[in-house]
């Protein structure tokens, strides 16, 4: 039995395996991909809004209402970054009731490459919001004996990332296995719905805290801290 | 459970990709078109507060029309009601006037409807004073009014003769005027005395209806008449009298 779908090579392309992790992950891709270009081909000002639409605004919107109350603010950068991480986590998870789909999120892999990308964003996002001197000077903060810890605390929070989405994504998976041997009939019926519960908190949980590392690397020393519910 | 870093590195490449993407055909279509529609109604609300103002703008220009109409209808009210009671006064004074005029006329008219029926009064009276005159001579004395009136007129000529004669001037004709044609003998008596007294003037008989009874002499510039016109003024003056008597009676029986 295979734990991750990086194991499973689908083909070699140019004496390069294109493992389970990477294809299925072009799938998600080319899914959220095509759905966009269907979705937003009508999208003219002169065109009154329809269903699919509103729809659409009231996602984007919704995902943009939830960043600027996390960060404080509203950015399109962040918008851009957040809502792919969780539009990218929720249909990997939600692709998990398709038969024979292995979602990338199960992959250690992808959600080391996620935590990763966010461990690099928040320097990024943080230099050109404060730029580099400000944001180094945030590891000093409240004094210089607190430069190591503030290093741990950026590392240990792109591993917490990516050991909390890896550890529930691919468990759901494997328990969902195991019961399938165990009776076959009902108990991954219900290991599947709860999968799709728990792969949307996760995707939820992923991109709230994605932002609210970015926005505390990019919040102004002036701006009045919001109180964590 | 292990790390495979190419399958990383991949992930890692293929979630930028997936950043772009989205961007490109979710993001960015979607908040454009949230950005075109805020502005849209931002400018349409701007457009709405505008055609407000210019809404109120030309409520206030018609309320202000209206009360400079309002202003002009007073002032057309008060002109109209001014010229309308100067157009009263002129046709009051030309109703008055008018008034006037015909009850000047009718005045006129009157005094001459008065004056003909005094005229014929005096006719009335002349001719039954004269009548009663011309029976009473006539039963009493056989004498003729006509004659007995030329005797008298001679009678008085004579004594003024000589300023007859001085009015007479260089008059050759010396006119008698009587109401009505004298007697052949009486023409005769006052021809042959009337010669006498001014023998280089000859002497002319007329009639003249509108004239009183009696004779009237003209020569040159003089005239003398010797008519009942007197008698009649005395005989109105007698009727006045004694209908100003009997309207006083009647005026004292009544307040009784």
């Amino acid at each position: 039995m295979n734990l991750s779908p990086d194991q499973t090579v689908i083909w070699n392309a140019w004496g390069f395996p294109i493992n389970a992790t990477i294809f299925y992950t072009w799938i998600v891709m080319a899914l959220l991909t095509i759905a966009s270009i269907l979705f937003t081909r009508n999208l003219r000002p002169d065109v009154p809004p329809n269903r699919w639409r509103t729809t659409l605004e009231v996602i984007v919107q919704g995902v943009q209402s939830q960043i600027a109350e996390v960060a404080g603010r509203s950015e399109r950068h962040l918008l851009y970054y957040a809502g792919t991480l969780f539009l990218f986590v929720a249909t990997s998870n939600l692709l998990l009731v398709i038969p024979g789909f292995e979602p990338p999120t199960a992959s250690l892999s992808t959600t080391t490459a996620l935590a990763l990308s966010v461990l690099i964003a928040v320097p990024l996002f943080g230099i050109s919001s404060r730029g580099l001197g400000g944001y180094l000077k945030t590891y000093l903060e409240p004094s210089f004996i607190m430069l190591p810890f503030n290093i741990i605390s950026e590392f240990s929070r792109g591993i917490s990332l990516a050991i909390r989405l890896y550890g529930n994504i691919m468990s759901g998976a494997v328990i969902a296995a195991i019961l399938l041997g165990v009776a076959p009939f009902f108990f991954p019926v219900v290991m599947d719905v709860l999968g799709l519960l728990t792969g949307l908190i996760q995707a939820y949980i992923f991109a709230i805290l994605a932002t609210v590392y970015i926005s505390s690397a990019t919040a102004s020393p002036s701006m009045p801290k919001k109180e964590s519910q | 459970m292990s790390i495979d870093w190419i399958t990383v590195a991949a992930q890692i490449a293929n979630f930028l990709v997936l950043v772009w993407l989205l961007k490109r055909f979710l993001y960015r279509p979607i908040l454009d078109g949230i950005d075109a529609r805020e502005t849209e109604i931002k400018e349409r609300m701007q457009k709405a507060v505008h055609a407000r103002e210019q809404a109120e703008e030309t409520e206030r220009a018609y309320h202000e029309k209206v009360q400079a109409l309002n202003v002009a209808q007073s002032e057309m009210t008060e002109t109209i009601r001014k010229t309308a009671e100067k157009q009263r006064d002129v046709l009051l004074a030309e109703a008055q006037q008018k008034l006037e005029r015909e009850h000047a006329s009718w005045q006129t008219h009157l005094d001459a409807e008065a004056r003909k029926y005094i005229n014929r009064m005096h006719s009335a009276g002349a001719g039954a004073l004269l009548s009663l005159t011309r029976k009473a001579l006539g039963d009493l004395s056989d004498e003729t009014l006509e004659a007995r009136m030329a005797r008298h007129l001679i009678k008085k000529i004579k004594p003024m003769a000589p300023d007859l004669r001085r009015a007479a001037g260089q008059a050759s004709v010396a006119i008698v005027t009587s109401h009505e044609a004298l007697p052949a003998p009486v023409e005769e008596e006052l021809t042959s005395e009337l010669r006498n007294l001014f023998p280089q003037i000859s002497l002319q008989f007329e009639t003249d209806t509108n004239q009183a009874p009696g004779l009237v002499l003209r020569v040159g510039g003089a005239q003398l008449a010797w008519t009942v016109d007197s008698y009649i003024d005395g005989l109105d003056a007698l009727i006045e009298e004694q209908l100003a008597a009997g309207s006083d009676n009647r005026v004292q029986s009544h307040e009784r």
